[in-house]
Protein backbone atom coordinates (compact mmCIF):
# COMPACT_ATOMS: atom_id res chain seq x y z
CA UNK A 1 0.00 0.00 0.00
CA UNK A 2 3.00 2.65 0.91
CA UNK A 3 4.64 2.17 -1.79
CA UNK A 4 1.41 2.22 -4.32
CA UNK A 5 0.92 5.48 -2.54
CA UNK A 6 4.77 6.69 -3.61
CA UNK A 7 4.68 5.81 -6.97
CA UNK A 8 1.21 7.64 -6.82
CA UNK A 9 3.33 10.69 -5.56
CA UNK A 10 6.28 9.96 -7.65
CA UNK A 11 3.53 10.05 -11.04
CA UNK A 12 2.49 13.35 -9.93
CA UNK A 13 5.09 14.90 -9.36
CA UNK A 14 6.31 14.06 -12.68
CA UNK A 15 2.94 15.16 -14.37
CA UNK A 16 3.30 18.41 -12.34
CA UNK A 17 6.67 19.07 -14.01
CA UNK A 18 5.06 18.39 -17.55
CA UNK A 19 2.67 20.99 -16.78
CA UNK A 20 5.02 23.31 -15.90
CA UNK A 21 7.36 22.81 -18.37
CA UNK A 22 4.62 22.56 -21.35
CA UNK A 23 2.75 26.49 -19.79
CA UNK A 24 6.58 27.64 -20.25
CA UNK A 25 7.46 25.82 -23.62
CA UNK A 26 6.67 28.12 -26.80
CA UNK A 27 7.61 25.47 -29.19
CA UNK A 28 4.55 24.04 -30.80
CA UNK A 29 5.77 20.77 -31.59
CA UNK A 30 7.04 20.45 -28.24
CA UNK A 31 3.61 21.54 -26.46
CA UNK A 32 1.91 18.56 -28.81
CA UNK A 33 4.76 16.45 -27.03
CA UNK A 34 3.88 17.33 -23.80
CA UNK A 35 0.23 16.92 -24.02
CA UNK A 36 1.05 13.08 -25.27
CA UNK A 37 3.58 12.41 -22.84
CA UNK A 38 1.19 13.64 -20.41
CA UNK A 39 -1.82 11.63 -21.07
CA UNK A 40 -0.91 8.46 -19.52
CA UNK A 41 0.34 9.95 -16.71
CA UNK A 42 -3.06 12.10 -15.47
CA UNK A 43 -5.37 8.62 -16.74
CA UNK A 44 -3.30 7.07 -13.76
CA UNK A 45 -3.17 10.14 -11.21
CA UNK A 46 -7.24 10.28 -12.06
CA UNK A 47 -7.35 6.72 -11.64
CA UNK A 48 -9.37 6.57 -15.12
CA UNK A 49 -6.30 3.86 -16.08
CA UNK B 1 -14.67 0.56 -44.67
CA UNK B 2 -11.09 -0.38 -44.57
CA UNK B 3 -8.03 -0.86 -46.50
CA UNK B 4 -5.90 -4.22 -47.26
CA UNK B 5 -3.11 -4.58 -44.43
CA UNK B 6 -0.30 -3.74 -47.07
CA UNK B 7 -2.16 -0.21 -48.14
CA UNK B 8 -2.38 0.19 -44.54
CA UNK B 9 1.29 -0.16 -43.96
CA UNK B 10 1.67 1.81 -47.42
CA UNK B 11 -0.44 5.08 -45.93
CA UNK B 12 1.46 4.66 -42.92
CA UNK B 13 4.95 4.45 -44.27
CA UNK B 14 4.51 7.32 -46.66
CA UNK B 15 2.43 9.62 -43.30
CA UNK B 16 5.65 9.16 -41.64
CA UNK B 17 7.91 10.20 -44.59
CA UNK B 18 5.52 13.45 -45.63
CA UNK B 19 5.60 14.46 -41.62
CA UNK B 20 9.56 14.19 -40.96
CA UNK B 21 10.09 16.13 -44.50
CA UNK B 22 8.02 18.67 -43.14
CA UNK B 23 10.51 18.94 -40.07
CA UNK B 24 8.16 17.33 -37.75
CA UNK B 25 9.90 15.77 -35.06
CA UNK B 26 10.40 11.77 -35.54
CA UNK B 27 8.34 11.05 -32.48
CA UNK B 28 5.32 13.12 -33.93
CA UNK B 29 5.84 11.92 -37.40
CA UNK B 30 4.95 8.43 -35.85
CA UNK B 31 2.17 9.41 -33.96
CA UNK B 32 0.99 11.10 -37.29
CA UNK B 33 1.27 7.38 -38.82
CA UNK B 34 -0.38 5.93 -36.23
CA UNK B 35 -3.43 8.44 -36.53
CA UNK B 36 -3.23 7.66 -40.30
CA UNK B 37 -3.14 4.30 -40.10
CA UNK B 38 -5.76 4.18 -38.35
CA UNK B 39 -8.20 6.70 -40.55
CA UNK B 40 -6.75 4.69 -43.59
CA UNK B 41 -7.71 1.20 -41.35
CA UNK B 42 -11.53 2.34 -40.99
CA UNK B 43 -11.23 3.05 -36.92
CA UNK B 44 -11.35 6.44 -37.21
CA UNK B 45 -9.21 8.15 -34.34
CA UNK B 46 -9.36 5.64 -31.64
CA UNK B 47 -8.92 7.66 -28.81
CA UNK B 48 -9.33 4.34 -26.61
CA UNK B 49 -6.49 2.53 -28.06
CA UNK B 50 -4.40 6.11 -28.27
CA UNK B 51 -4.88 6.18 -24.40
CA UNK B 52 -3.64 2.49 -24.51
CA UNK B 53 -0.94 2.92 -26.71
CA UNK B 54 0.04 5.59 -24.41
CA UNK B 55 0.49 3.56 -21.34
CA UNK B 56 2.62 0.89 -22.65
CA UNK B 57 5.67 2.05 -21.18
CA UNK B 58 4.86 4.26 -18.40
CA UNK B 59 6.82 1.99 -16.19
CA UNK B 60 10.23 2.27 -18.39
CA UNK B 61 9.01 6.23 -18.37
CA UNK B 62 9.44 6.39 -15.04
CA UNK B 63 12.46 4.56 -14.91
CA UNK B 64 14.07 6.79 -17.26
CA UNK B 65 12.95 9.80 -15.44
CA UNK B 66 14.25 8.75 -12.02
CA UNK B 67 17.68 7.48 -13.31
CA UNK B 68 18.63 10.73 -15.21
CA UNK B 69 17.11 12.51 -12.36
CA UNK B 70 19.63 10.89 -10.16
CA UNK B 71 22.28 11.30 -12.13
CA UNK B 72 21.74 15.35 -12.56
CA UNK B 73 21.92 15.65 -9.39
CA UNK B 74 25.21 13.83 -8.75
CA UNK B 75 26.41 16.00 -11.50
CA UNK B 76 24.93 19.38 -10.06
CA UNK B 77 26.26 18.24 -7.14
CA UNK B 78 29.77 18.03 -8.66
CA UNK B 79 30.13 14.66 -7.97
CA UNK B 80 30.88 13.41 -11.80
CA UNK B 81 33.47 16.31 -12.15
CA UNK B 82 35.43 15.21 -8.70
CA UNK B 83 35.66 12.04 -10.33
CA UNK B 84 36.92 12.81 -13.53
CA UNK B 85 39.29 15.17 -12.59
CA UNK B 86 40.67 12.19 -9.51
CA UNK B 87 40.94 9.85 -12.03
CA UNK B 88 42.77 12.03 -14.61
CA UNK B 89 45.17 13.31 -11.56
CA UNK B 90 45.78 9.40 -10.41
CA UNK B 91 46.58 7.79 -13.38
CA UNK B 92 47.28 10.67 -16.44
CA UNK B 93 51.11 9.04 -17.38
CA UNK B 94 49.07 5.48 -17.25
CA UNK B 95 47.19 5.19 -20.75
CA UNK B 96 46.00 1.81 -20.09
CA UNK B 97 44.47 2.27 -16.58
CA UNK B 98 42.61 5.50 -17.86
CA UNK B 99 41.12 4.02 -20.67
CA UNK B 100 39.77 1.60 -18.29
CA UNK B 101 38.27 3.82 -15.87
CA UNK B 102 36.90 6.29 -19.11
CA UNK B 103 35.19 3.47 -20.19
CA UNK B 104 33.70 2.66 -16.59
CA UNK B 105 32.53 6.47 -16.71
CA UNK B 106 31.26 6.77 -19.70
CA UNK B 107 29.27 3.28 -19.42
CA UNK B 108 27.41 3.92 -15.91
CA UNK B 109 25.50 6.59 -16.87
CA UNK B 110 23.72 4.90 -19.65
CA UNK B 111 23.84 1.60 -18.32
CA UNK B 112 21.73 2.63 -15.36
CA UNK B 113 19.39 5.14 -17.53
CA UNK B 114 18.78 3.10 -20.64
CA UNK B 115 20.13 6.36 -22.83
CA UNK B 116 22.98 6.98 -24.43
CA UNK B 117 22.14 10.35 -24.79
CA UNK B 118 22.22 11.09 -20.96
CA UNK B 119 25.69 9.48 -21.32
CA UNK B 120 27.03 12.32 -23.40
CA UNK B 121 25.22 14.49 -21.31
CA UNK B 122 26.48 13.91 -17.98
CA UNK B 123 30.07 12.67 -18.91
CA UNK B 124 30.57 12.94 -22.45
CA UNK B 125 31.74 16.39 -22.41
CA UNK B 126 34.22 16.06 -19.60
CA UNK B 127 35.76 12.90 -21.38
CA UNK B 128 36.10 14.89 -24.44
CA UNK B 129 38.21 17.53 -22.45
CA UNK B 130 40.67 14.23 -21.29
CA UNK B 131 40.59 12.86 -24.60
CA UNK B 132 41.47 16.40 -26.12
CA UNK B 133 44.36 16.98 -24.31
CA UNK B 134 45.97 13.20 -25.03
CA UNK B 135 46.18 14.66 -28.72
CA UNK B 136 43.03 12.68 -29.69
CA UNK B 137 41.32 14.72 -32.94
CA UNK B 138 37.38 15.52 -32.51
CA UNK B 139 36.01 13.42 -34.49
CA UNK B 140 37.86 10.60 -33.35
CA UNK B 141 36.80 11.66 -29.49
CA UNK B 142 33.43 11.95 -30.56
CA UNK B 143 33.48 8.25 -32.28
CA UNK B 144 34.90 6.93 -28.81
CA UNK B 145 31.63 8.67 -26.84
CA UNK B 146 29.44 7.65 -29.38
CA UNK B 147 29.93 4.26 -29.83
CA UNK B 148 30.69 3.83 -25.83
CA UNK B 149 27.33 6.11 -25.37
CA UNK B 150 25.73 3.23 -27.29
CA UNK B 151 27.09 0.52 -25.48
CA UNK B 152 26.02 2.04 -22.46
CA UNK B 153 22.53 2.05 -23.20
CA UNK B 154 22.57 -1.47 -24.27
CA UNK B 155 23.69 -2.23 -20.55
CA UNK B 156 21.96 -3.51 -17.63
CA UNK B 157 20.67 -3.25 -15.79
CA UNK B 158 18.29 -1.37 -18.09
CA UNK B 159 18.51 -1.79 -21.33
CA UNK B 160 15.10 -0.72 -23.19
CA UNK B 161 15.79 -2.70 -26.57
CA UNK B 162 15.63 -6.09 -24.35
CA UNK B 163 12.51 -4.71 -22.34
CA UNK B 164 10.57 -3.48 -24.96
CA UNK B 165 11.12 -6.75 -27.08
CA UNK B 166 11.12 -8.65 -23.63
CA UNK B 167 7.58 -7.11 -22.87
CA UNK B 168 6.83 -7.70 -26.45
CA UNK B 169 6.68 -11.55 -26.15
CA UNK B 170 5.74 -11.43 -22.85
CA UNK B 171 9.36 -12.85 -21.47
CA UNK B 172 10.22 -11.56 -18.12
CA UNK B 173 13.33 -9.37 -18.16
CA UNK B 174 15.11 -11.91 -16.05
CA UNK B 175 18.69 -13.47 -17.20
CA UNK B 176 20.11 -10.93 -19.59
CA UNK B 177 22.47 -9.64 -17.44
CA UNK B 178 25.48 -11.22 -18.52
CA UNK B 179 24.69 -11.48 -21.99
CA UNK B 180 24.59 -7.67 -22.28
CA UNK B 181 27.05 -6.93 -19.84
CA UNK B 182 29.69 -8.76 -21.13
CA UNK B 183 29.72 -7.60 -24.61
CA UNK B 184 29.30 -3.88 -24.09
CA UNK B 185 32.27 -3.97 -21.97
CA UNK B 186 34.42 -5.66 -23.83
CA UNK B 187 33.37 -4.06 -27.22
CA UNK B 188 33.56 -0.59 -25.54
CA UNK B 189 37.31 -1.19 -23.91
CA UNK B 190 38.40 -2.54 -27.93
CA UNK B 191 36.60 0.68 -29.48
CA UNK B 192 38.39 3.39 -26.52
CA UNK B 193 41.31 1.45 -27.09
CA UNK B 194 41.85 0.68 -30.88
CA UNK B 195 40.79 4.39 -31.47
CA UNK B 196 42.68 6.00 -28.62
CA UNK B 197 45.58 3.55 -28.66
CA UNK B 198 47.99 6.37 -30.44
CA UNK B 199 46.56 9.35 -27.58
CA UNK B 200 49.58 10.91 -25.85
CA UNK B 201 49.60 10.58 -21.89
CA UNK B 202 47.22 13.55 -20.89
CA UNK B 203 48.72 17.51 -19.97
CA UNK B 204 47.42 17.19 -16.87
CA UNK B 205 48.04 20.93 -16.17
CA UNK B 206 45.81 21.93 -19.26
CA UNK B 207 43.27 19.34 -18.39
CA UNK B 208 42.84 20.43 -14.81
CA UNK B 209 42.41 23.89 -16.00
CA UNK B 210 39.90 23.41 -18.75
CA UNK B 211 37.77 21.02 -15.99
CA UNK B 212 35.41 22.78 -14.15
CA UNK B 213 36.53 22.69 -10.20
CA UNK B 214 34.77 20.02 -7.93
CA UNK B 215 33.38 21.62 -4.76
CA UNK B 216 36.16 21.65 -1.78
CA UNK B 217 33.92 19.48 0.43
CA UNK B 218 32.73 16.33 -1.50
CA UNK B 219 34.55 13.11 -0.92
CA UNK B 220 34.93 9.75 -2.69
CA UNK B 221 32.30 8.44 0.06
CA UNK B 222 29.98 11.04 -1.00
CA UNK B 223 29.67 10.01 -4.66
CA UNK B 224 30.00 6.55 -4.22
CA UNK B 225 27.55 6.36 -1.29
CA UNK B 226 24.42 6.78 -3.64
CA UNK B 227 25.34 4.16 -6.30
CA UNK B 228 26.04 1.64 -3.10
CA UNK B 229 22.76 2.36 -1.21
CA UNK B 230 21.17 1.50 -4.96
CA UNK B 231 23.23 -1.27 -5.53
CA UNK B 232 22.05 -2.78 -1.43
CA UNK B 233 18.92 -2.29 -2.74
CA UNK B 234 18.88 -4.08 -5.87
CA UNK B 235 20.89 -6.88 -4.71
CA UNK B 236 18.59 -6.82 -1.36
CA UNK B 237 15.70 -7.85 -3.43
CA UNK B 238 17.28 -10.62 -5.32
CA UNK B 239 18.85 -12.25 -2.26
CA UNK B 240 16.05 -12.06 -0.02
CA UNK B 241 12.84 -11.93 -2.69
CA UNK B 242 10.08 -13.03 0.11
CA UNK B 243 11.29 -11.07 3.13
CA UNK B 244 11.49 -8.00 1.40
CA UNK B 245 8.84 -5.84 -0.64
CA UNK B 246 9.53 -5.33 -4.42
CA UNK B 247 10.10 -1.46 -4.69
CA UNK B 248 10.75 -1.16 -8.23
CA UNK B 249 14.00 0.21 -10.12
CA UNK B 250 11.98 4.16 -9.87
CA UNK B 251 11.80 3.82 -6.37
CA UNK B 252 15.43 2.49 -5.76
CA UNK B 253 16.66 5.49 -7.92
CA UNK B 254 14.74 7.82 -5.83
CA UNK B 255 16.36 6.75 -2.60
CA UNK B 256 19.50 7.21 -4.31
CA UNK B 257 18.32 10.57 -5.59
CA UNK B 258 17.83 11.32 -2.30
CA UNK B 259 20.91 10.19 -0.42
CA UNK B 260 22.81 12.10 -3.18
CA UNK B 261 20.49 15.20 -2.57
CA UNK B 262 21.91 15.14 1.22
CA UNK B 263 25.02 14.32 0.63
CA UNK B 264 25.65 16.80 -1.58
CA UNK B 265 28.00 19.74 -0.59
CA UNK B 266 26.76 22.00 -2.71
CA UNK B 267 22.80 23.68 -2.71
CA UNK B 268 21.14 21.80 -5.01
CA UNK B 269 17.69 23.49 -6.28
CA UNK B 270 16.19 20.25 -6.66
CA UNK B 271 12.57 21.81 -8.52
CA UNK B 272 14.98 23.18 -11.31
CA UNK B 273 16.57 19.69 -12.08
CA UNK B 274 13.38 17.71 -11.95
CA UNK B 275 12.38 20.47 -14.25
CA UNK B 276 15.37 20.08 -16.17
CA UNK B 277 15.33 16.80 -16.15
CA UNK B 278 11.68 16.59 -17.73
CA UNK B 279 13.26 18.80 -20.73
CA UNK B 280 15.59 17.04 -21.14
CA UNK B 281 14.06 13.72 -21.50
CA UNK B 282 11.15 14.53 -23.41
CA UNK B 283 12.66 13.70 -26.84
CA UNK B 284 13.25 10.56 -25.33
CA UNK B 285 9.59 9.85 -23.44
CA UNK B 286 7.76 11.22 -26.53
CA UNK B 287 9.30 8.35 -28.17
CA UNK B 288 7.83 5.67 -25.84
CA UNK B 289 4.89 7.21 -25.71
CA UNK B 290 4.82 7.56 -29.43
CA UNK B 291 6.01 4.30 -30.00
CA UNK B 292 3.42 2.79 -28.18
CA UNK B 293 0.84 4.40 -29.87
CA UNK B 294 2.05 3.56 -32.84
CA UNK B 295 2.39 -0.23 -32.07
CA UNK B 296 -1.15 0.00 -30.56
CA UNK B 297 -2.53 1.20 -33.83
CA UNK B 298 -0.48 -1.45 -35.75
CA UNK B 299 -1.78 -4.33 -34.15
CA UNK B 300 -5.41 -2.69 -34.15
CA UNK B 301 -4.76 -2.37 -37.91
CA UNK B 302 -2.88 -5.86 -38.56
CA UNK B 303 -0.45 -4.11 -39.50
CA UNK B 304 2.17 -5.39 -36.56
CA UNK B 305 1.05 -8.67 -37.92
CA UNK B 306 1.60 -8.33 -41.58
CA UNK B 307 5.35 -7.33 -40.58
CA UNK B 308 5.63 -10.56 -37.86
CA UNK B 309 4.16 -12.83 -40.36
CA UNK B 310 6.99 -11.32 -43.47
CA UNK B 311 9.33 -11.55 -41.06
CA UNK B 312 8.84 -15.42 -39.18
CA UNK B 313 8.99 -17.06 -42.96
CA UNK B 314 12.01 -15.51 -44.33
CA UNK B 315 14.61 -17.99 -44.59
CA UNK B 316 16.74 -17.92 -41.76
CA UNK B 317 20.10 -17.32 -43.47
CA UNK B 318 18.79 -14.09 -44.97
CA UNK B 319 17.67 -12.95 -41.44
CA UNK B 320 21.25 -13.58 -39.89
CA UNK B 321 22.45 -12.01 -43.10
CA UNK B 322 20.61 -8.81 -42.85
CA UNK B 323 20.47 -7.99 -38.88
CA UNK B 324 23.72 -5.96 -39.33
CA UNK B 325 21.45 -3.86 -41.82
CA UNK B 326 17.99 -3.93 -40.65
CA UNK B 327 18.70 -3.51 -37.14
CA UNK B 328 20.07 -0.20 -37.54
CA UNK B 329 18.43 1.27 -40.05
CA UNK B 330 15.49 0.14 -37.91
CA UNK B 331 16.70 2.00 -35.33
CA UNK B 332 17.55 5.30 -37.45
CA UNK B 333 14.01 5.35 -38.58
CA UNK B 334 12.03 4.67 -35.37
CA UNK B 335 14.23 4.48 -32.49
CA UNK B 336 12.94 1.93 -29.45
CA UNK B 337 9.83 1.74 -31.94
CA UNK B 338 12.31 -0.96 -34.07
CA UNK B 339 12.21 -3.31 -30.47
CA UNK B 340 8.59 -4.09 -30.38
CA UNK B 341 7.94 -3.61 -34.10
CA UNK B 342 10.87 -5.86 -35.35
CA UNK B 343 12.31 -7.19 -32.45
CA UNK B 344 9.53 -8.99 -31.44
CA UNK B 345 9.21 -11.06 -34.51
CA UNK B 346 12.56 -11.91 -34.69
CA UNK B 347 12.37 -12.75 -31.44
CA UNK B 348 9.62 -15.40 -31.47
CA UNK B 349 11.51 -17.08 -34.81
CA UNK B 350 14.87 -17.25 -33.46
CA UNK B 351 12.79 -18.84 -30.37
CA UNK B 352 10.50 -21.28 -32.81
CA UNK B 353 13.76 -22.58 -34.65
CA UNK B 354 15.69 -23.69 -31.48
CA UNK B 355 18.09 -20.73 -30.37
CA UNK B 356 18.44 -19.31 -27.07
CA UNK B 357 15.63 -16.06 -27.05
CA UNK B 358 17.80 -13.80 -24.41
CA UNK B 359 20.54 -14.26 -25.68
CA UNK B 360 19.75 -13.91 -29.14
CA UNK B 361 18.28 -10.32 -28.31
CA UNK B 362 21.22 -9.02 -26.57
CA UNK B 363 23.27 -10.13 -28.93
CA UNK B 364 20.34 -7.53 -31.22
CA UNK B 365 20.24 -5.19 -28.40
CA UNK B 366 24.17 -4.94 -28.70
CA UNK B 367 23.41 -3.73 -32.34
CA UNK B 368 20.93 -1.34 -32.39
CA UNK B 369 22.61 1.54 -30.67
CA UNK B 370 24.46 1.81 -34.22
CA UNK B 371 21.20 3.54 -35.74
CA UNK B 372 21.67 6.52 -33.65
CA UNK B 373 24.33 7.94 -35.43
CA UNK B 374 22.28 7.39 -39.09
CA UNK B 375 19.80 9.59 -40.39
CA UNK B 376 17.47 10.77 -40.49
CA UNK B 377 16.97 10.34 -36.72
CA UNK B 378 20.72 10.42 -35.24
CA UNK B 379 20.07 12.36 -32.33
CA UNK B 380 22.83 10.27 -30.02
CA UNK B 381 25.39 11.23 -32.96
CA UNK B 382 24.41 14.75 -33.39
CA UNK B 383 24.47 14.87 -30.00
CA UNK B 384 27.49 13.39 -29.38
CA UNK B 385 28.94 16.00 -32.05
CA UNK B 386 27.65 19.01 -30.05
CA UNK B 387 28.57 18.06 -27.09
CA UNK B 388 32.44 17.49 -28.59
CA UNK B 389 32.22 20.47 -30.23
CA UNK B 390 33.61 19.45 -33.23
CA UNK B 391 33.50 21.88 -36.16
CA UNK B 392 34.56 19.09 -38.58
CA UNK B 393 31.75 17.30 -41.09
CA UNK B 394 29.71 14.59 -39.10
CA UNK B 395 30.85 12.07 -41.87
CA UNK B 396 34.32 12.19 -40.34
CA UNK B 397 33.21 10.85 -37.37
CA UNK B 398 31.42 7.94 -39.00
CA UNK B 399 34.46 7.20 -40.40
CA UNK B 400 36.09 6.57 -36.57
CA UNK B 401 33.25 4.80 -35.80
CA UNK B 402 33.49 2.04 -38.59
CA UNK B 403 35.88 -0.89 -37.12
CA UNK B 404 34.09 -0.32 -33.87
CA UNK B 405 30.59 -0.76 -35.69
CA UNK B 406 32.20 -3.74 -37.35
CA UNK B 407 33.09 -5.34 -34.10
CA UNK B 408 29.68 -4.61 -32.77
CA UNK B 409 27.74 -6.00 -35.52
CA UNK B 410 30.30 -9.50 -35.65
CA UNK B 411 29.71 -9.60 -32.16
CA UNK B 412 26.11 -9.28 -32.03
CA UNK B 413 25.38 -11.70 -35.04
CA UNK B 414 27.75 -14.28 -33.74
CA UNK B 415 25.59 -14.20 -30.20
CA UNK B 416 22.99 -14.25 -32.26
CA UNK B 417 23.70 -17.39 -34.34
CA UNK B 418 25.32 -18.64 -31.52
CA UNK B 419 22.71 -18.02 -28.39
CA UNK B 420 22.10 -21.16 -27.92
CA UNK B 421 25.88 -22.36 -27.47
CA UNK B 422 26.05 -19.24 -25.36
CA UNK B 423 22.79 -20.30 -23.23
CA UNK B 424 24.65 -20.64 -19.93
CA UNK B 425 25.44 -17.06 -19.80
CA UNK B 426 21.91 -16.34 -18.90
CA UNK B 427 21.98 -18.20 -15.38
CA UNK B 428 18.85 -19.53 -15.53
Amino acid sequence: MIITILYYLLTGAIAFLMICNFIRSKKWQEEVLYILVLLPFLLRLFRLK
Amino acid sequence: MSASIEIIFAVMVVSYIIAKSLKISTELSMFFAAIAGGLVGGVGIPARHIAEGAFTYLDIILIFFTATFFMNLLKESGGVVYVVRGIIQKFSRKKSILFVLITFLLLLPGALTGAGSVTVLITGGMIAVVLGYMGLSKPKTAAIIFIIAGLSAAAPPVSLWAMLTAAGVNMPYVGFFLPLLIPCVVLSLLTIFILGWRGKPVDLEKALKELPEAPPQMNWIKVILPFLVFFILMLAGRIWPHSLPVIGLPLMFVVAAVVSYFLSPVRLNIFDIARNTVHQLLPLIGTLTCVGILVQIMTLTGVRGLIAITVVTLPITIVFCSLFLVLPVSEAVLMWGAAPVLGVPLVLLFNTIGLNPIVALAGMSVIWPLGDALPPTAIIGRLTKDTVEMEEPYGHMLKHCLIPAILIIIAGTLMVIFSKELGFLTLL
